[in-house]
């Protein structure tokens, strides 16, 4: 039985990991915050990502709708930032990375998407003062070790 | 003190110095900054030439500083500046300027068009002509501490969990440390990894650093609305924290305004030369990478390329270094056609992406990156600024380009070696 | 007035008069500058302000790649007409003997058919500048009545010369006249309009290199 208990553990096992599995991975995390975003174009980018089916084209398409979410979830320079809204801004960057072909993101694209679904946490937590962002990557753990023990 | 049209001619008066006059003496209507000027190439607008942008302030210079202006003037024969015209010029100096300076680069006279530009912007704004995003920005920035709104606790939750994924701490107010970083609010907000890398670097190169919980705010929105009061008010907080803290160093992040604003101008606003050196992080990392503390392992092997921001590479000076680190990590880079202090702007600085106003214009000159960028068909870009950044993601999102944009510090502490597992592999 | 009156007068008071206005005129334009003075960086330097100033004045006269490929009609007959009209103003023999007159030394001068032949050039390029000054969109958007007058004041003496020299249509001392009048109005009119460039971009040259040098930029 694998277990991850730790940020070094959780990189190399993702690292190790194919194209595909790296995006189903990485489709879980998002999903585990995706309550964070009130964009409703994550949730269908999501059963894209969450295909293993997936054509090309329509990741390719998906991906296009990823980006343009995170642009139009972002505070722009200058403006007065609203940090639950930011939380959705890293959900959808999440999705990006869970949509972008591997190798295109250093360190993979899994790995980033986790860390931008833990981003997700800690701003809503800026807000709501709880501690979500740290068990995000106990979350995110039991996830990859469920995947690897399947 | 409230703006006012007299507030703003007294400020153009106040801006003038030699160069200005020389450069207003020499401009001979040759319309060559027009075409390196982006706003100009990517709409066919003449009024977009640069010196154009500069007519108002040309004419307070000649009736006010030229023998023949004042005698015409005295004669009724010279047309004064009316209020009608700033409001006028108001987005032909905000919204579609953003400081990047090629046009100086090429004018046959000399003329430097963005140093007079950022003149410019004193009296405009003075005049109470800026745009309304960054007032709003400055208005943050002076009484909040970030154009942005980021206090100090949502810094503090980014740090903490940037520590708890790093697995170490991160330096806050530690006293007589060798360097000081500060962050800007779109990093903070938007690229918090940002953080986490200069962490893991500093922690792999054996860098003695610290923020400042006083002073974290890089971004200085009095240099882009043009306000020095509130330039220097800004800087001076950040001279007092590490004046407090006692550091040698006080290091600019992926932030290219906020490069020019500690470097080079704020001496200047404050009045007095600094305790401390400023250095941009990427002269730091090539200064670790040149002395061997700064490790990588394996390169990016698909096709990169850099975009330099104006503020950093054309107008800060810093060329050479970010290529160093390229070459360090990246198995393909490719230069852009018209690359270091040639290279064309993002189309999104000096405030111009803080003004919603400006929005379309911004997507519509972008297409010259666009142009650049079909000539090398890269498979990512690689800035140092995270306005560019942004502004290049909405930019390739809006031309329909499938290309990530990166971070070169970011790119740098993925490809750090880790020392304590090659520590353990020592024989 | 008789056509040796008229000569007498245009080599004489009236060049005087220019003479004055032209020197006195470049002065004041130029102390006008000075007066403003620069304040001093108090930044830390990364490079030479002198030497990038310095450099600046040689190498702004070296366009770009993507500038020269952009505006290469503007690029190339600005060069020409400057180059045609230094060389004719500077290299023909009569001219020359007027400067050692005022200056007290010569240089040599180049035989005057090729002194004939640049000034056709010159005016040819001055023409096409022109058309192209009306024409091209950002030109005639920033052009002004000055813009247009300095053009009329620095090809009236090529023309004037030229017709001088070949004795066209009116009597010798009359071209004469005429040819030093019409120098003499570019003389006038000079530091009054951007024809103080020649002057003054020395100046903005140098600060812009500065400027740049400062920071570590070649500009």
């Amino acid at each position: 039985m694998t277990e991850i208990t730790n940020d070094r553990e959780l990189h190399a096992a993702l690292n190790g990991l194919g194209a595909v599995q790296q995006r189903l991975l990485a489709a879980g995390f998002v999903k585990s915050v995706l309550h964070l975003c009130t964009d409703e174009r994550i949730a269908r980018v999501l059963e894209t990502a969450a295909d293993p089916e997936a054509s090309d084209a329509a990741l390719a398409e998906a991906l296009k709708t990823a980006r343009a979410t995170t642009f139009d979830c972002h505070t722009r320079c200058g403006s007065e930032g609203d940090w639950l809204e930011q939380a959705g801004y890293f959900v959808a960057r999440a999705a990006v990375a869970a949509l972008t072909p591997l190798g295109q993101m250093p360190g993979g694209i899994a790995w980033q998407a986790a860390m931008s679904a833990r981003m997700a946490q800690t701003s809503k937590s800026i807000v709501t003062g709880d501690n979500t962002a740290g068990l995000e990557s106990e979350n995110q753990y039991r996830l990859l070790a469920g995947f690897l023990n399947s | 003190m409230s703006a006012s049209f007299e507030r703003g001619i007294n400020a153009f008066k106040e801006q003038m110095d030699a160069p200005v006059a020389a450069f207003f003496s020499s401009c001979v209507r040759c319309g060559l900054c027009a075409e390196a000027c982006l706003f100009y190439t990517e709409t066919g607008d003449p009024k977009f030439t640069p010196i154009n942008k500069l007519e108002p302030m040309r004419r307070v210079w000649k009736q006010e500083y030229s023998f023949w202006g004042k005698l015409t003037g005295a004669l009724g024969l010279s047309k004064p500046v009316t209020d009608a015209e700033l409001t006028e010029w108001e987005t032909l100096v905000y919204d579609s300027c953003t400081l990047c300076g090629r046009c100086s680069m090429v004018c046959p006279v000399g003329n430097d068009i963005a140093y007079m530009i950022r003149k410019m912007r004193e009296g405009m704004a003075a005049s109470g002509h800026a745009p309304e995003g960054l007032i709003g920005a400055t208005q943050r920035a002076v009484t909040i501490g970030s154009p942005m709104g980021v206090k100090l606790p949502a810094l503090q939750a980014q740090i903490r969990h940037a520590e708890k994924d790093l697995g170490f701490s991160i330096p806050v107010d530690v006293e007589g440390v060798d360097y000081m970083l500060l962050l800007s609010s779109m990093e903070i907000m938007n690229f918090p990894e940002f953080i986490s890398a200069v962490a893991r670097i500093f922690r792999h190169a054996g860098v003695s650093w610290t923020i400042s919980s006083e002073a974290f705010e890089a971004t200085n929105s009095g240099i882009q609305i043009g306000v020095s009061e509130i330039a220097a008010e800004l800087v001076e907080r950040i001279v007092a924290a590490a004046a407090k803290l006692k550091v040698k160093y006080v290091i600019s992040p992926e932030c290219g305004h906020a490069y020019m604003a500690i470097r080079w101008e704020g001496p200047n606003l404050i009045g007095r030369r600094y305790d401390f050196k400023v250095v941009h992080i990427l002269e730091l990392l090539d200064e670790l990478r040149a002395s061997g503390r700064l490790q990588t392992s394996g390169k990016e092997t698909q096709r990169l390329t850099y975009h330099d921001p104006c503020q950093i590479s054309r107008r800060g000076g810093v060329v050479q270094q970010p290529r160093n680190l390229m070459n360090q990590i990246a198995a393909d880079f490719v230069e852009m056609p018209e690359t270091g202090t040639m290279n064309w702007c993002c189309g999104a600085g000096g405030g111009v992406s803080s003004n919603e106003r400006a929005d379309e214009i911004r997507l519509k000159v972008f297409n010259r990156k666009k142009k650049q960028l079909d000539v090398i068909h890269p498979d990512a870009i690689v800035s140092a600024c995270s306005n560019c950044r942004i502004h290049l993601e909405d930019g390739l999102e809006e031309y329909e380009m499938d290309i990530p944009v990166l971070s070169l510090t970011e790119t740098i502490a993925e490809h750090l070696v880790d020392r304590e597992q090659k520590e353990g592999q020592q024989p | 007035m008789t056509e040796t009156e008229l000569l007498m007068w245009a080599r004489g008071p009236a060049l005087q008069v220019a003479t004055v206005i032209f020197l006195l005129g470049v002065l004041v334009r130029i102390l006008e500058i000075l007066v403003l003075g620069r304040k001093a960086s108090l930044a830390e330097a990364r490079g030479s302000a002198v030497a990038g100033g310095l450099r600046t004045i040689v190498t702004r006269s070296i366009p770009d790649r993507g500038t020269l490929q952009r505006s290469t009609f503007n690029i190339v007959a600005g060069y020409i007409f400057h180059t045609g009209f230094f060389v004719v103003l500077f290299l023909f023999a009569p001219h020359i003997l007027v400067f050692q007159d005022v200056l007290g030394f010569s240089w040599p001068s180049i035989p005057t058919q090729i002194i004939d032949a640049t000034t056709i050039v010159t005016i040819i390029a001055l023409l096409a500048v022109l058309a192209h000054r009306v024409r091209h969109r950002v030109m005639r958007f920033l052009s002004r009545f000055e813009d247009y007058l300095v053009w009329f004041v620095t090809i009236l003496p090529l023309i004037t010369g030229y017709f001088a020299f070949h004795r066209i249509g009116l009597t010798p001392p009359t071209l004469i006249a005429v040819h030093i009048i019409s120098v003499e109005l570019l003389m006038v009119v000079f530091p009054f309009t951007k024809l103080m460039h020649a002057f003054t971009l020395f100046m903005a040259r140098y600060y812009n290199g500065a400027i740049a040098g400062y920071r570590g930029v070649n500009s």
